[in-house]
Parts: C-alpha cells; sequence; structure tokens
C-alpha cells in the first residue's frame, strides 16, 4: 500500500469522516481515500453519543417542522437555507445506514421507531437502544471494509497541514508506531476530528476530543466561527462527566431538586425536561445558586427521576444508563434518583464551512463537530448532531471527490519543506525540551480549570478578559513544558504536548469570540449582557490567527422564511 | 514489537483453566475406560478362570484407587460438558433460549436416569 | 480525600531502551471511587510520563483501555481499585498480543481477520433507497442484537489460550461479528461468510474453553456464537453433501 499519496485524506475516523470517506469512493471508484486517525475509528467519540439521531420519517412530521425546531433551538443564529438543505437530507441518511445493518430500535410493526428529544415538537430521534453513536460507528466503520479504496492509516497523529501555494498539497503525520513523521501527499483534505471538549474541566467527551482538525485548519488560515457557543448537557455524572443521555427525559425522566419538586416547571413550563439543553443547563445552575441542589462528594447535583419509568422500560429502552448509574455511581435508576449536573459536551462553533465542507482555503474542508456550517447556531438540539455527521458527511464527501477528480496532484516540494519543518518543530523543538517548569498535565490542568470558571455556562466581561489573559500567558509558558518521555515510538506524553498545544489554540478563541459577543444567545450567556441583541449580533463570529490576539469579523446570518422571534419554550 | 511468549503452567493460573484442561483430559480418560471394557469383555470370552483373576486384579487396592482417579476425571468430563451444553441452543422446543442453569439441570436429571436404568439391568432386573 | 495507597506494579516495555519488559513499582493515593485508569492517569500525570497506555472515553464503550489486572483480562476504565483483592495492583499488557510499548499492543491481525469475515450486510440485490427500510421486527433483532454489542476491545482474544497457542485462529470477537451478520435478517452473506470460518483456523479451532465469555465487559458470548457456528457450519455441510443442488440463503 503506497502510503505517502491519495487523492483525499480524511483526518479522523468518526461518524463524519466514515461517512465522507464513503461518499467520497461511491462518487467515483477510481479515487483513493486514505482515513488518517489518531486512533483506531471504533475508538472515536462518536462511539459514546447514547439518544438518537434525528430525521423526518413519518407522516406526522414534515421538513418544515424539523427546520424551524432546528433555527428556533439554534436562537435563530442558524443559517436557514443550510437547515432547509440538512432536513431534506436527513431522511435518506437514516435509511442508507438502516440499509448498511445498523439496528434501530424498531416498532411493533417492524418500521424504524423514533422518540421523542429535547426542542423537538414531535418524535423524530431515530434510535438504536440507547447507543446510537457505537452502533452507527460500527456500522459504518464495518461498512467501509466493503470498499478496497478506503485505506486506513491508524494511529497516525496529523500534525500540519501541507500548503502548496493557497491550496492543501497533505498532511504531515506521525506514525505512532514506528515513532516517525511522514508526508501524506492529497488533492484534498477533510477535516473530521470531532469538538474540543477537552478543554473544559468537566466533560462528557472522552480524552482525544482536543479540538486538533479546529487547530490544524486555523494554523493554515481558516477562520473558525461562532467558537463562543459551547453546549453544556444537562444531566453529566458529577465527578466522572460520563453522559446519561437526553434520552432518558425523551422516555419520560424527570429533574428534581433537593425539595423533590421538579423544577423546570419556573423555566420552561411547557417543555419541561424535553427543552433545549441550554435553558435546561441555566435552570439547573439557578437551582444550585438559589441552593435548592443536592450536595454531594463532588459538588451541587439535582436528581434525574426514572423510577417511574419501571425496569422494563429502563432495561429496553435505557439500559446503558442503568449500566453506567450502577458501575460509576452505584445507584440502581429504577429505584434510586439519579445524581446530575450541567457539563460541557459539545460545541456548536469550529471550522467556518459551507454546505458542502469547503473552507476559505481550496481543497481543505471540514464536516462533523469540527466544522461549524452552521445548522446549530448558538444551541444545538440533542439527536441533530449525528444526523449533520451523516449529511454533510455525504455531501462534503462528493464535493471533496469532484474536487479531486478536477485538480492535478501536488509537487513534491513544499511537502518535503513541511516534512522538515515539522521535524525540526517536534522532535529537536518540543521532544528535546529539557528542565523547563512546567508539565503538560499540570499546564493542561490550568488552561480545564481557566475555561471552566471564566467561559463556562454563565460568563461575564471580567471572567472573559481574565481567560484571555490567561490563555495568552499559558501559550508562553507551553514553551517551558518539559518533556520526560524521549523515546519516539508511541510516545503519548508527545501527543499530549502536541494536544496541548492545539487546545491552547483553540481555547484562545473560544475566549476570544465570548468576549466579543455582547448579548446572550443560546449557550453563550452573559450576565452582563442578558438579553439577545439581535441589532448587533444577528450575525457569526469568525476568529481568525494573527501574529498577536486572534482577529474577529462577522459574517450574516442566513435567513430564508423564518424571521427570529422571542426564543420561549 | 516484542513477542508474546506463552508461560508454561499457563493452565494452573486461572481455575476455569485448570477445569478446562481436566475436562480435556476426561475425554482421554473417558477413551481408557472404554478400551478397559473392550478388554474386560476379550477375558470373559477367555472363560470363568481368566475373567475371575481380571476382576480380583482390578479389585486391589492399587487398581481401585487408580480407577477411582479415572472415574473422577469422567465426571469432571461430564459435568463440564453439561454445563456447556446451555451454551449453544440451535435446536429449541422453546421460544427464547432456556437458561444455561435450565439446561444443566434437565440433563443431570436425565444422566441419573439413564444411569440408573443401566445400573438396574447389569445388577437387578433382567 | 485520599487517606489510603496502593502500589501499582506495572509491566514496562520501552522498545528503544528496554530488551525485556519488567515490572516498575508506584505507589499512588487512592479513593473508593477510582478505577486502574484513574491511577494510571494519576501516575502518568504526576510520576512517570512515560507511562504509556491506551484509553479514550473512559466509560466502557470505546474498547481502548484492555490490560491484564492481577492477571485477569479487564477494562482498566471499570475495575475499580478497590475491588482488585490484595494491596498490589498488577498491571500487565493483555496477553497473546505483540508488546508496542508498555501496555500498547499490537492488534492489527484482529483487523484483517476482522475484514475477511465480511462484517457488512451481504446481499444480491440492494433495495433501493426510496422503499425505505427493510423491515425487522424486535425479536429479529433480538436474534443478534447480543453479538452486535462487540466493543472490540480485544479482553476476548487475551482470554483464550487457543488463540494464545495459534495466532492463526480466527478467534473470539471475529466470529461473533461473523454470527451478528449470519443472524441479521436482512443480511443474505452466510455461505460466503461460512466459508471463511469453516476451517481449520476458523471456528473448528476452538475448543470451547469459554473463558472469552466470561471476560466479556459486553456480554457478547462469543463462545456460544462460535458453538452456534459450528452447528450451522455442519447443517451447511450436511445439506451440501446430500443435497447438492439445494441453495439456502
Amino acid at each position: 500500500m503506497d502510503r505517502s499519496t491519495f487523492d483525499i485524506v480524511v483526518v479522523g475516523g468518526g461518524a463524519a469522516g466514515l461517512r465522507a470517506a464513503i461518499a467520497a469512493v461511491e462518487t467515483d471508484p477510481s479515487i483513493r481515500v486514505g482515513v488518517v486517525s489518531k486512533v483506531y475509528p471504533m475508538r472515536s467519540h462518536t462511539v459514546s453519543a447514547e439518544g438518537g439521531t434525528a430525521a423526518v420519517l413519518k407522516d406526522y412530521d414534515n421538513f418544515d417542522l424539523h427546520a424551524f425546531d432546528t433555527i428556533k433551538g439554534s436562537d435563530y443564529l442558524a443559517d436557514q437555507d443550510a437547515v432547509e438543505f440538512f432536513v431534506r437530507k436527513c431522511p435518506e441518511e437514516i435509511i442508507r445506514l438502516e440499509h448498511w445493518g445498523c439496528p434501530w430500535s424498531r416498532d411493533p410493526d417492524g418500521r424504524i421507531a423514533q422518540r421523542a428529544f429535547g426542542g423537538m415538537s414531535v418524535k423524530r430521534t431515530v434510535f438504536a437502544a440507547d447507543k446510537v453513536g457505537f452502533h452507527i460507528l460500527h456500522t459504518l466503520f464495518q461498512t467501509t471494509m466493503k470498499y478496497d479504496r478506503i485505506e486506513r492509516l491508524d494511529e497516525w497523529f496529523v500534525t500540519s497541514i501541507i500548503l502548496e501555494g493557497s491550496a492543501v498539497a497533505g498532511v504531515v503525520a506521525m506514525d505512532l508506531k514506528r515513532g516517525e513523521l511522514a508526508r501524506i501527499g492529497a488533492k484534498a483534505v477533510i477535516l473530521a476530528t470531532g469538538g474540543c471538549g477537552r478543554v473544559y474541566e468537566f466533560t462528557t467527551n472522552g480524552f482525544i476530543k482536543t479540538g486538533d482538525g479546529m487547530a490544524l485548519a486555523y494554523r493554515a488560515g481558516v477562520a473558525l466561527k461562532d467558537m463562543e457557543f459551547v453546549q453544556f448537557h444537562p444531566t453529566a455524572l458529577p465527578g466522572t462527566g460520563i453522559l446519561i443521555t437526553e434520552a432518558a427525559r425523551g422516555e419520560g425522566g424527570y429533574l428534581i431538586n433537593k425539595d423533590g419538586e421538579r423544577f423546570l416547571k419556573r423555566y420552561v413550563p411547557e417543555k419541561m425536561e424535553l427543552g433545549p439543553r441550554d435553558i435546561l443547563s441555566r435552570s439547573i445552575m439557578s437551582e444550585i445558586r438559589e441552593g435548592r441542589s443536592f450536595k454531594g462528594p463532588y459538588g451541587d447535583y439535582v436528581g434525574l427521576d426514572l423510577r417511574h419509568l419501571g425496569e422494563e422500560t429502563i432495561e429496553k429502552k435505557l439500559p446503558m444508563v442503568r449500566e453506567l448509574a450502577e458501575k460509576y455511581v452505584g445507584i440502581d435508576p429504577v429505584h434510586e434518583l439519579i445524581p446530575v449536573r450541567p457539563g460541557q459536551h459539545y460545541i456548536m462553533g469550529g471550522v467556518a464551512t459551507n454546505m458542502k465542507g469547503e473552507t476559505s482555503v481550496p481543497g481543505l474542508y471540514a464536516v462533523g463537530e469540527t466544522a461549524c456550517v452552521s445548522i446549530n447556531g448558538a444551541n444545538r438540539l440533542g439527536s441533530n448532531s449525528l444526523s449533520e455527521c451523516l449529511v454533510f458527511g455525504t455531501s462534503t464527501g462528493e464535493a471533496a471527490a469532484a474536487y479531486a477528480q478536477k485538480n492535478r496532484w501536488p509537487t513534491g516540494g513544499p511537502a518535503r519543506e513541511a516534512l522538515a519543518v515539522e521535524e525540526k518543530r517536534i522532535f529537536d523543538g518540543l521532544l528535546g525540551k529539557d528542565g523547563g517548569p512546567e508539565t503538560v498535565a499540570g499546564l493542561r490542568v490550568e488552561m480545564q480549570q481557566l475555561m471552566e470558571r471564566r467561559v463556562g455556562i454563565y460568563r461575564d466581561e471580567a471572567g472573559l478578559q481574565e481567560a484571555a489573559v490567561q490563555v495568552g500567558k499559558q501559550r508562553v509558558r507551553f514553551a517551558d513544558i518539559r518533556v520526560g518521555d524521549k523515546d519516539r515510538v508511541f510516545n503519548t506524553e508527545l501527543t499530549a504536548v502536541l494536544e496541548l498545544d492545539f487546545m491552547l489554540d483553540v481555547a484562545a478563541t473560544i475566549a476570544h469570540a465570548a468576549l466579543a459577543r455582547q448579548e446572550s444567545r443560546g449557550a453563550h450567556s452573559r450576565t452582563d449582557f442578558p438579553t439577545r441583541d439581535d441589532g448587533r449580533f444577528l450575525t457569526h463570529s469568525l476568529v481568525s490567527r494573527t501574529d498577536g490576539a486572534p482577529r474577529i469579523d462577522y459574517a450574516p446570518v442566513a435567513i430564508t422564511r423564518w424571521q427570529p422571534a422571542a426564543r420561549v419554550y | 514489537m516484542y513477542p508474546w511468549k506463552r508461560r508454561a503452567g499457563w493452565w494452573l493460573r486461572n481455575p476455569r483453566f485448570l477445569l478446562f484442561q481436566a475436562r480435556e483430559a476426561g475425554g482421554f480418560v473417558s477413551a481408557l475406560f472404554g478400551l478397559l471394557l473392550l478388554y474386560m469383555l476379550v477375558r470373559y470370552h477367555e472363560g470363568v478362570a481368566s475373567y475371575d483373576a481380571f476382576l480380583a486384579m482390578l479389585s486391589t487396592p492399587v487398581a481401585l484407587t487408580v480407577l477411582a482417579l479415572l472415574f473422577a476425571f469422567v465426571m469432571v468430563h461430564a459435568l463440564t460438558w453439561f454445563l456447556l451444553i446451555g451454551k449453544a441452543q440451535p435446536i429449541r422446543f422453546t421460544k427464547k433460549p432456556l437458561r444455561a442453569g435450565t439446561v444443566f439441570a434437565i440433563n443431570i436429571v436425565l444422566w441419573v436416569l439413564v444411569s440408573g436404568a443401566v445400573l438396574f439391568v447389569v445388577f437387578g432386573g433382567l | 480525600m485520599a487517606d489510603k495507597d496502593v502500589v501499582f506494579r506495572v509491566k514496562r516495555y520501552r522498545p528503544e531502551r528496554d530488551v525485556e519488559p519488567h515490572y516498575q513499582d508506584y505507589r499512588i493515593p487512592y479513593t473508593d471511587d477510582m478505577v486502574v485508569l484513574d491511577g494510571l492517569n494519576y501516575i502518568k500525570d504526576n510520576v512517570d510520563p512515560t507511562l504509556t497506555y491506551r484509553w479514550s472515553c473512559r466509560m466502557g464503550i470505546c474498547g481502548s483501555c484492555g490490560a491484564s489486572i492481577n492477571g485477569t483480562p479487564r477494562l482498566t476504565c471499570e475495575t475499580f481499585i478497590k475491588e482488585v483483592r490484595g494491596r498490589t495492583v498488577v498491571v500487565d499488557p493483555m496477553p497473546n498480543f505483540p508488546i508496542l510499548k508498555d501496555l500498547v499492543v499490537d492488534f492489527d491481525d484482529f483487523l484483517r481477520k476482522l475484514h475477511e469475515v465480511r462484517p457488512f450486510i451481504d446481499r444480491k440485490e440492494e433495495k433501493p433507497l426510496a422503499e425505505g427500510e427493510y423491515i425487522q421486527f424486535p425479536e429479529e433483532i433480538e436474534a443478534y442484537r447480543q453479538q452486535s454489542m462487540c466493543i472490540n476491545c480485544m479482553l476476548c482474544y487475551a482470554a483464550c489460550p487457543v488463540f494464545g497457542a495459534s495466532e492463526h485462529f480466527i478467534g473470539p470477537a471475529a466470529s461473533a461479528l461473523a454470527y451478528r451478520y449470519i443472524r441479521d435478517s436482512r443480511d443474505e452473506g452466510a455461505d460466503a461468510r461460512l466459508d471463511v470460518l469453516s476451517t481449520k483456523t476458523g471456528i473448528w479451532e476452538c475448543t470451547f474453553v469459554g473463558e472469552c465469555s466470561v471476560v466479556c465487559p459486553k456480554d457478547v458470548d462469543p463462545a456460544g456464537a462460535i458453538q452456534n457456528l459450528k452447528v450451522l457450519a455442519s447443517i451447511r455441510q450436511m445439506r451440501q453433501l446430500l443435497m447438492p443442488k439445494w441453495t439456502r440463503r
């Protein structure tokens, strides 16, 4: 297998990346796609998604309703043309996955079942027990084995994007097993590395979610869009941050404060537990601030009550929730409340793209949580993200394939230079570091705690200023990290350093974008600017890299048929 | 890469592996019993004196000890086999597979009944 | 607050400097809600940054963190320190695999085997998308649900003495996944898979030790799947012998 050149390189092997790879080879069977992932694809964080994936499948539903729910859920920041495209493509993605073997849960008549989910007017969330991400990922991964033209470079860590002139020419990546850097030439590169939850201290995200693709694009000159919009999922287990799916509420679960009250009646009286995530997370924080929460060894929390659902429903529809609660908290949700509190979960922002995943750099694409099209705007509805990976995975794979068909191979020159630059930066520069006072773990924890405290659910000017300044200082201190593991083979301390490098860039964009947005919209909540300001801020923020502080620009939101209105549930 | 090297005595470090080895050895032992029965038929065919001498030899303390040991292996083989039967149920009389424990119990009951019938034929009845 | 400590005895192997793997001891503080993975992270972050291991989701679904803990193949993210017997937690890489570094083993061999069993819906003709989904009743999902839960953690291969002796054995997880597709009502590829499976290095190498099903963290029961495959393969063999013109799905 010729590892050094592919028509398309897909960075990241989760739902979005694998779907794009399949779409590309189906568009043109002569195209060779290399899936370059720092972990084996079945370890991608898609695997942990639990609740479901949304699509209009039944007669009681329609595209306009799915679109409206999404747009209202986004606090009117979503690009409505993209949303209209998105909702129309969801059904066929669900069916295609089903044909590929995905074990969607079924109604008694054998048709695909759907359940209720936060912010959705009707039951449109397709599910596979409560392991939808696991089943989608394994179905996609196993299906890629049908295609000879999809090759995989497993445990290769991409360190930079190679540019030739203004266009993409490939990537530089480290083969972890051999401990060597290599250049991988490509006509097109699709970034599908997921989000960046690990810049926060308390997150549902796995260890690998370090914003690699976002930072890679940022350094290649692409703007990051809407980075201030970070989603905090209302129900994460205290301590570990392990996710308890929204489906638990979709099946009828209640959120209870210490007085046994379903407190959401004071915040979202109509939707209650099925309100959108940003409002629910803020509601829980209010209950905590006003002293109505439970207190535990990991801080304050509220209770998720599933007792009234009964053991049969829980075993059938929420078996993993029960497993996780029993294993990690030692309680059985059939009889007891599950302790939950809001935790970082997703980022609406990401690499600025259009509906075909194109960025401002020719040949460079982004898709999935890495990208921001934007269909999620200021707040994402649960179960739209997996659908997003599938729909835009397809459109991006097709677009990248079309681009690869029309364009010439890059020459070798810039790739060789890029490789030399990276070898110097990484092996001489980072690996060779001795005797500095900082450690990767120490600096990382400081960054995570800073983001958690200053750029969390509630933000204000002083806190965001401090965050921006401190992240800048942490960036400087990064140069003083000492690396203890001097070996090259499978050096996970080195990859942690590379990841922290990426995370510091991404954290800075989040802090600066949040500072600049002087309003509250969706998940971005400013105590000093508590209302939504459509006059000044019905726009997307675009953060671009400069030699100094990041530069913030703004771009208009595409509005087709739904005029922004008050967002009440 | 450092190649995997299995340590001798791997089967001593896990009670289930030990049981597995005993089960497999039990298969060999069952074959030995079969041969012993065949040899018994040969001696029987040679006449009463030969057969009686054979039975006398089998009654010595050493022989009885060995026979008891071999019998233990056969028991282990049979019991572990019954424990495994429930794991794969391609032929079913019920909609869902029976619990492995139930299959085990059914087999034990059948085993006792068949053994009882054989003993009856050999020592009593006919 | 941690007021107790424990010794982690971890097998180290750094290919660029070690000739042989060897144990290294670390004494660390721990609390009752810590899992072995938390201990490893504590060591890497605070004591010895060279310690190398795989992990990601920390909730037992990604399958990255397989290791041998006090001799038993387990996921480090699911094994609580307090449940490990004794004052020492002995952590080895998963047995039966070549070691890349410390607790990281090479299992590319499994991915080749997975590829061989054709782990996808195999049909002569695909239904057009416009016709919607294949009808599949909840009972039909139940037929393959258990085997579909495999997270590819490799603990079953680590536990299997047959695989330990013979690396060509197709092994528990690959067989379980093959079975999952054979039993999926939408699939028509049983024959092709049984050709691959019903060989000397396929399911017939299995002597039903059963340890794979014991260690499986997701209750996939690969041992049961293999024995069922043996029955399917045998029936198919008899059919081909007695009724060679019979074509079955």
